[in-house]
């Protein structure tokens, strides 16, 4: 009797603790669903998921049918919205449904063709002229494991590659090449026009794979590509010849070799002081009143183009002559500063998210005015020319982008700036934008939503002031990637704006949207995040609010690895062996070991201020100067106490062909590099 | 037998009868309690035997500091133990380099324990916020309390003291140490505070000061004898002997604790020989004695005493 009851128990307990225990696993799985992420990319609907679900559960039975009838009832506008994938990564539906569909076994692929072929050979017929692109892209899309999907994929391999989307055109041949094991194309010249494509697109890792597989499986076949005909390996090698991999367009890797010599003792070139121009004057009661405002240690945003320094400080705009340290025009006097900031519209403003980039003749910067007392007074972008400091567009009269706050620094390739932005009208909650506007008259080229808030923006009226995360884009071969810094880096591609993945990490939770009182934490330095970073094809990710750094291959779309890290890390740079963190302490990551090799605590932290991190040296700018760290060790070879001691936490550290700029909130100061100039002038990305 | 709930007019309840015998036994306490305080209660704290002559000495005796003293603390703190290690390792091993760097025979570094506790927010008492604990993460966190030491102070001028202590401020900072005390709390400060502002960043001190608190006891009862002999005088008497002396206050470490906020840690606890400035300043040792005299009539006896000299 006793013994039927344990069964009985145990049975009723059994599915509980199978559900527990599924429970738990969950847990560590990233979703874009979970109520709790801040930010979610736009979530299928519940149709969409039951349909994948369907398909599966008609699949396990083999009714191919009903299977794949699941499947194609998902409507094309559900398509580009986005579920969960593999490895953390959030995809669209689109991607989803090939994914299933390219893993058919041979019976399903059969029924499979058999509904689908004449659909797409239909659309085959019609890819020509103005539609070729389209439709190709149509059927690479939805119906790619047909007879005729490899025929598109190479089709479309090929428009890209003659326009110059090298990327593009590699991930359409290493699709048939992975995901079309029937194809009738030859694979061994897919492969040489894929390794082709993928070398020009900088993509290498993946180019020294494809070229050993082309040197090994396919040495004995003979290709023609170009009116040459050869094994693959040699032809790849002598289409080749001497070019150089492709950089992509990659806008912050700009390599200077060119030594720099910090000397303890050198005395600045120039220097433009900030602090003292504003506090000239004051009364001992507007010092005070200046120097309680946490405004008063922002560190203003600067951006190098040519001879010129331009400077955003809490919306007033400088421009400077790099060779003299003359100022050239600025938009504004400093004056009663002391008496704006402290009103109740300042307060509630985020220094950080004054920005400013100059290329060309003109600048763009992200501003506000301060005399506006509206606590939800938003940031407009204005346009600027260079030469005199002339407004040229603002977003605010612009109505294609009245309704979009910029929010993180901008970027600028070849004539398109890519923006940031949060969207400010007609939506409960603010979405997360990049927009790409052409930069001299503010004409939106395209814009794309990467997800929605599920929070409104935190305030802090008293209290510690608690750095936002700001968004941060990188472009690299053709896709644009923005770091929300709050639990999504997204892949957007940078010519049409589309949203091609996001990648979901771990990252803080909601939290309440004001804050009369911050709650009291211990006092530590803040941090403003950083990165994505390249790491050859990789890219490193690690949000302002995340315990967790992460590496991702964004081409095969795989995580490699994560490890964790404390919250207030925030990724600086990365070379060969190692990479470099900032946060409390500036430190070296072994990326074989992934341990960390050294920490030097630098005075004020490493929290906040560009780095600029060089193969010669590590250097930040302190509150007691410039240090100058040893990539290898971590001790500290030089202190260059400079002209511009006392800064509220550091600043940035830019570098010209001759000189070495600290910006502060105390001074903008130049020193000379030492040693030979290079031939260029170089700059780091702007903050 | 259960008392009866009603009971005759004018008669108490017999239920509140056994309270009446505590409440005489409570009122003869009581009285007897005021009494016993009545007889100690005028006198507090002073010997019954007020013959003779009491008088107050002052004495105190001054000394340059000999001894300087920084406060470091070098912590470290990461989400992963190992991280925290390095970070620590490195962080203690950067200061303690800088210090040997400086190659300053008169500069030593003492160490003191470990702690290993975790970094995260903290609830504030003043602020109700539910969820501030659970939603922050922790970290484990390392800190070590790491006193600079600089002694030969007192043959330098102040000049020199101060440039040596300046360049020690410096390289302690240089070395990514926090120089100080802990970083205040904004809320415990408004009920906890150290003497002296708390906030100093060096310590000067004088060890070994028993010859200068000779001179200062020597000084305290020369001053009382001084005082009781003109009181004597005064008063027609003559002095006697010393019979007896109480020290009122006496030279020892003049750190405070206030409030019970922090309990004592044994190792933090200054020495009790020595003697602690937040100032470059001679440091003086006080002595203040109670000293009774005996006293004894003079030949003209007490007229003296009630009629003064016109």
């Amino acid at each position: 009797m006793i013994s039927a009851r344990i069964a009985i128990a145990v049975a009723l307990l059994a599915p509980a603790l199978a559900l527990g225990q599924g429970v738990e696993d969950g847990e560590s799985k990233i979703s874009n669903d979970d109520p709790g992420r801040p930010l979610q990319m736009s979530p299928a609907s519940t149709e969409v998921k039951e349909a994948l679900d369907d398909f599966e559960r008609f699949q396990r039975r083999g009714a191919w049918e009903r299977a794949l009838k699941a499947l194609y009832t998902i409507p094309d506008d559900q398509a580009l919205r986005f579920v969960d994938g593999r490895d953390g990564f959030i995809i669209p539906v689109a991607r989803k449904r090939r994914e299933v569909l390219a893993e058919l076994p041979p019976e399903g692929r059969a029924a499979y063709r058999l509904f689908y072929d004449a659909e797409a050979r239909k659309l085959l017929d019609e890819a020509e002229g103005d539609d070729e692109q389209a439709k190709l892209e149509r059927i690479h899309s939805a119906y790619f494991t047909t007879s005729v999907g490899d025929d598109a994929a190479d089709r479309l391999g090929d428009l890209y590659f003659e326009r110059g989307r090298f990327d593009r055109a590699a991930d359409c041949w290493l699709s048939v090449l992975r995901d079309h094991p029937d194809t009738n194309l030859s694979p061994a010249t897919l492969a040489t026009k894929a390794a082709l494509a993928l070398h020009r697109a900088g993509r290498m890792s993946e180019f020294d794979e494809l070229r050993a597989e082309l040197e090994d499986r396919y040495r004995s076949e003979t290709v023609t590509l170009g009116g040459r005909s050869a094994p693959p390996a040699e032809l790849l090698a002598s289409l080749l010849g001497d070019e150089s991999p492709g950089a992509g367009s990659r806008a912050d890797l700009i390599k200077d070799e060119a030594p720099l010599k910090l000397d303890s003792s050198i005395e600045p070139d120039w220097m433009v002081p900030i602090a003292d121009s504003i506090e000239a004057g004051m009364t001992a009661a507007e010092l005070n009143q200046w120097r309680s405002s946490p405004l008063s240690d922002a560190t203003p945003s600067s951006s190098i183009d040519g001879s010129r320094l331009h400077v955003n400080f809490l919306g007033h705009i400088l421009a400077i002559d790099l060779e003299t340290g003359k100022l050239l025009w600025r938009s504004a006097a400093f004056h009663n500063l002391e008496t704006l900031v402290n009103q109740p519209g300042a307060r509630m403003t985020n220094p950080e998210q004054f920005t400013i980039l100059a290329r060309e003749e003109f600048l763009w910067c992200a501003t506000r005015d301060l005399k506006d007392q509206n606590y939800n007074a938003s940031f407009q972008l204005e346009c600027r020319r260079t030469e005199d400091g002339e407004i040229v567009w603002k977003s605010s009269d612009l109505p294609e982008l009245a309704p979009f706050e910029p929010t993180g620094a901008p970027l600028w390739n070849d004539g398109t700036l890519f923006v940031a932005a949060e969207s400010q009208q007609n939506q409960p909650l603010p979405g997360q934008w990049v927009l790409a506007i052409r930069p001299r008259d503010g004409k939106l080229i395209w814009k794309t939503q990467v997800g929605s808030f599920r929070q409104s923006r935190q305030r802090f009226y008293y209290g510690q002031r608690q750095p936002t995360p700001r968004p941060r884009l990188l472009l690299d071969a053709g896709s644009l990637y923005i770091d929300t810094q709050i639990g999504v880096l997204a892949r957007l591609d940078a010519d049409s704006g589309t949203l091609e993945w996001g990648f979901g990490y771990q990252t803080a939770p909601t939290q309440g949207e004001i804050h009369f009182f911050s709650p009291y934490q211990q006092t530590q330095p803040a941090t403003t995040g950083g990165g994505p970073i390249s790491l050859g094809d990789s890219l490193l990710v690690k949000g302002a609010q995340s315990s967790r750094l992460y590496v991702v291959d964004p081409n095969r779309m795989t995580l490699e690895w994560e490890r964790a890290i404390g919250k207030s890390a925030r990724p600086l740079g990365a070379d060969e062996r190692s990479i470099y963190l900032g946060g409390d302490d500036l430190g070296s990551l072994d990326i074989q070991t992934r341990n960390l090799s050294w920490a030097t605590r630098l005075p004020g932290g490493s929290g906040l201020g560009s780095v600029l991190v060089r193969p010669d040296g590590i250097r930040q700018m302190t509150p007691r100067g410039v240090f100058e760290i040893d990539p290898e060790t971590g001790d500290v070879r030089t202190i260059l106490r400079g002209a511009d001691l006392g800064s509220a936490a550091g600043g940035d550290v830019l570098l010209t062909a001759e000189r070495l700029i600290t910006v502060s909130n105390r001074a903008i100061a130049a020193y000379p590099r030492g040693g030979d100039a290079p031939p260029t002038p170089k700059e780091k990305t702007p903050r | 037998m259960t008392p009866p709930l009603v009971s005759p007019p004018g008669a108490e309840p017999s239920r509140f009868r056994p309270f009446r015998r505590v409440v005489a036994v409570l009122a003869m306490l009581a009285a007897s309690a005021g009494s016993t305080s009545a007889q100690y209660g005028l006198t507090p704290g002073f010997p019954h035997n007020i013959e003779g002559l009491t008088v107050i000495g002052k004495g105190s005796a001054s000394a340059a500091p000999d001894l300087a003293e920084i406060d470091l603390d070098v912590s470290a703190s990461a989400e992963l133990t190992s991280d925290a290690i390095v970070k620590f390792r490195d962080a203690k091993k950067r200061v303690v380099e800088a210090f040997e760097g400086l190659k300053l025979p008169n500069v030593s570094i003492v160490e003191r324990g470990l702690l290993v506790d975790q970094k995260g927010a903290v609830a504030n008492p003043y602020y109700i916020d539910y969820n501030a604990t659970q939603k922050a993460k922790t970290e484990v966190q390392l800190s070590r309390k790491l006193v600079v030491k600089m002694s030969g102070l007192r043959e330098m001028d102040e000049d020199a003291a101060l440039q040596l202590v300046g360049r020690l401020l410096d390289v302690a900072q240089d070395a990514g140490a926090r120089v100080g005390p802990p970083a205040p709390n904004p809320y415990y400060n408004v009920v906890y505070y150290r003497q002296g502002g708390g906030m100093d960043l060096v310590r000067f001190v004088l060890e070994d000061f028993d010859q200068l608190q000779e001179q200062a006891y020597e000084k305290a009862v020369a001053d009382a004898r001084e005082r009781a002999e003109r009181l004597a005088r005064l008063s027609g008497v003559k002095l006697g002997p010393i019979v007896a002396v109480r020290e009122i206050s006496a030279a020892s470490s003049n750190r405070l604790i206030m409030g019970g906020m922090e309990p004592p840690d044994a190792e933090e606890e200054a020495p009790d020989r020595r003697l602690e400035s937040s100032k470059l300043r001679k440091i003086p040792v006080r002595v203040e004695l109670q000293v009774r005299f005996e006293i004894h009539p003079t030949a003209q006896g007490g007229d003296q005493a009630k009629a003064p000299a016109q």
